[in-house]
C-alpha cells in the first residue's frame, strides 16, 4: 500500500509562496489503478513525483510498503550525454537485474536497433518514451508511476504498452496521469481530481471525468 | 541487523555504479578512457615536481626538492580535486535522484573515491618514477606517511560534503570558491613547512588540517632530518568535527536539490 499523509507542497514564486497541494490524503491499494485529472499546472505531476521520491513534499510524509517505480515521464530517469546501453548498465547495477536478459527485453519492447548505442540526447521524444518505459517495465515494481508518457508512441507502442502493463502485469497498482479521458476510463478503476491545490477523490472514474469537465 | 547490512550492501551496490557512470561521463571511451582519472593528475604532479627540481635549488632548508614537491603536491591536488568536485555536485547529478535509493551522499562517495584513488595512484607513480631515476629516496617511514593520506582523504571527504551543500543551497558559494581556494593555498602547507616560519606564527598554519596531514606525510618521508610539527590529537578532532558537519549538511541537502 502507499499512503499519502497530510501531503503540503510549496513552490516558491513571485517573492511568495504557491501552494499547489494542500493536505492531500489518500491511500492506493495493491492492485489498484488509480487516474489523477487535473487542469493544466494543478500539481498532477507534482503528486506523482513525490509518491515517487523524486520530489520532497514541503509537509507530509508518503509511506510505501510496496516498491514503487520512478515517475514514467517526457523527461528524468536517463543521463542524456551517456547512452541508451549505458543508461541500460547503470539501472540494472543498481537494482540488481541481470544486464543479458535486460537487455534483450529493452531490445525487443523499445525496437531502437543500433540507435541505443547512441547518446540519449540525439532520441526523439518518442524514443526515449520507448526506452524509458521499457526500461520502468523491465524492472517488477508493485506500482508503476506514469505522468503521461504513454500517449506519445505510435499505435503499435501503445498497443505494446497495453498488452505489457496492462494484461500481464494487471495485478500491479498504477497511478496515471492523463488528459485522455477515454484512456483514463478504459484502465482505471478509480479517478481523483487536482483543482486549486485540493485532492478529491471521486466515488467513480464516471464521477471524476464529469467534475474534471465541469472544470 | 539483516535489514542494516542490507542496505549497507545496497549503498554499496549504488556506489559502485555511480563510479562506474562517472568514469564512464566523465572520460568517455576515447584513447585511453577512464585512464584519465589517474592520467590527469599524473600530468600535474609530474609537470609541476620537474619544474621544480629543474628551476629551484636542489635543497631548501636542507630538504631535497623533488621530494618535497611530490609529498606536498599530491595532497594538495586531492584537495583541490575533491573540492572542486564537489561544487554543484547534486545538480549536476540530479537526474540520477530520479531513483530512490540513489542519495545525495553516495553521489558525493563515488566522487570521493575516484578523486582519492586517482590522485593516490598518480603520486604512487609519480613517487615511483622519482625513486627509479634517483631524484627522490624511498620514506623513512611508511607507516606515517600513509597516516597522514588517511586524514588528508578524511579531510577532503569532510570539504567535499560542506561545499557540495553549501554551493545547493547558496549561488554565491560557487562564484567565490575558486577564489577563496587559490588564496588558500599558502594554508595548504604544501610549498611550505611549519618550521620554516618563526615560531610566533606557527600556530596559523597549524590551525589548518591539511598543514597537519602534509606535515605528517614529510615526517613520513623525511623522517627527523625534516623537522615535521603536527598534532594528531588536534587533526583527529578538527577533521572529525568537520566531516560531521559536512555528513549532516549533506544528509539534510536533499530538499533544496531540484531533480529535474
Amino acid at each position: 500500500m502507499i499512503s499519502c499523509i497530510d501531503i503540503t507542497h510549496e513552490y516558491p514564486a513571485h517573492g511568495g509562496r504557491r501552494r499547489v497541494l494542500d493536505h492531500v490524503n489518500f491511500d492506493l491499494e495493491p492492485g489498484q489503478k488509480l487516474g489523477i485529472l487535473g487542469r493544466n499546472g494543478a500539481g498532477k505531476s507534482t503528486l506523482v513525483r513525490i509518491i515517487g521520491g523524486v520530489e520532497i513534499p514541503t509537509a507530509g510524509e508518503v509511506r510505501r510498503s510496496m516498491s514503487v517505480s520512478w515517475p514514467l515521464a517526457f523527461s528524468g530517469a536517463f543521463q542524456g550525454s551517456l547512452s541508451g546501453i549505458d543508461n541500460l548498465r547503470f539501472i540494472c547495477r543498481i537494482y540488481n537485474l541481470d544486464y543479458d536478459s535486460t537487455r534483450a527485453f529493452v531490445d525487443d519492447f523499445a525496437e531502437l536497433g543500433r540507435q541505443l548505442g547512441e547518446p540519449v540526447k540525439t532520441y526523439s521524444s518518442g524514443m526515449r518514451a520507448r526506452l524509458a518505459f521499457a526500461l520502468t517495465i523491465a524492472i517488477e515494481f508493485d506500482c508503476y508511476l506514469i505522468d503521461e508518457v504513454i500517449m506519445v508512441g505510435d499505435a503499435r507502442f501503445t498497443r505494446r504498452c497495453q498488452e505489457e502493463l496492462f494484461e500481464k502485469r494487471g495485478d500491479r497498482s498504477i497511478i496515471l496521469v492523463s488528459h485522455e479521458m477515454n484512456f483514463i476510463r478504459t484502465v482505471c478503476d478509480s479517478a481523483a481530481v487536482i483543482h486549486n491545490s485540493h485532492f478529491t477523490m471521486c466515488d467513480s472514474v464516471a464521477d471524476a471525468i464529469s467534475f474534471y469537465d465541469s472544470l | 541487523m539483516t535489514t542494516l547490512l542490507q542496505s549497507f550492501a545496497v549503498q554499496g551496490t549504488v556506489i559502485w555504479a555511480l563510479i562506474l557512470r562517472e568514469m564512464q561521463t566523465r572520460y568517455g571511451r576515447e584513447n585511453i578512457g577512464f585512464l584519465w582519472i589517474v592520467g590527469e593528475p599524473i600530468i600535474f604532479c609530474a609537470g609541476v615536481a620537474i619544474l621544480w627540481t629543474l628551476i629551484r635549488p636542489s635543497h631548501e632548508h636542507g630538504l631535497p626538492m623533488t621530494a618535497f614537491v611530490v609529498t606536498g603536491y599530491v595532497p594538495l591536488t586531492m584537495w583541490r580535486h575533491c573540492v572542486g568536485r564537489g561544487v554543484k555536485a547534486f545538480e549536476a547529478n540530479g537526474a540520477l535522484l530520479f531513483h530512490r535509493h540513489v542519495t545525495p551522499l553516495d553521489i558525493l562517495l563515488a566522487r570521493w573515491v575516484l578523486e582519492v584513488a586517482g590522485t593516490l595512484l598518480a603520486g604512487a607513480i609519480v613517487a615511483f618514477g622519482a625513486i627509479f631515476l634517483g631524484f627522490m629516496e624511498p620514506p623513512v617511514d611508511v607507516g606515517l606517511l600513509f597516516l597522514g593520506l588517511l586524514f588528508q582523504m578524511v579531510f577532503c571527504l569532510g570539504c567535499m560534503m560542506l561545499i557540495a551543500s553549501a554551493s545547493e543551497r547558496s549561488d554565491l558559494i560557487e562564484k567565490f570558491i575558486s577564489a577563496v581556494m587559490y588564496l588558500s593555498i599558502p594554508l595548504s602547507g604544501a610549498f611550505v613547512m611549519v618550521s620554516w616560519i618563526p615560531e610566533k606564527y606557527q600556530w596559523i598554519l597549524l590551525l589548518s588540517p591539511s598543514v597537519q596531514s602534509i606535515e605528517m606525510v614529510r615526517a613520513g618521508q623525511f623522517g627527523p632530518a625534516g623537522h615535521a610539527i603536527y598534532d594528531v590529537i588536534y587533526a583527529t578532532w578538527s577533521i572529525a568535527l568537520l566531516s560531521l558537519w559536512g555528513l549532516s549538511l549533506t544528509l539534510r541537502s536533499r530538499r533544496f536539490i531540484t531533480v529535474i
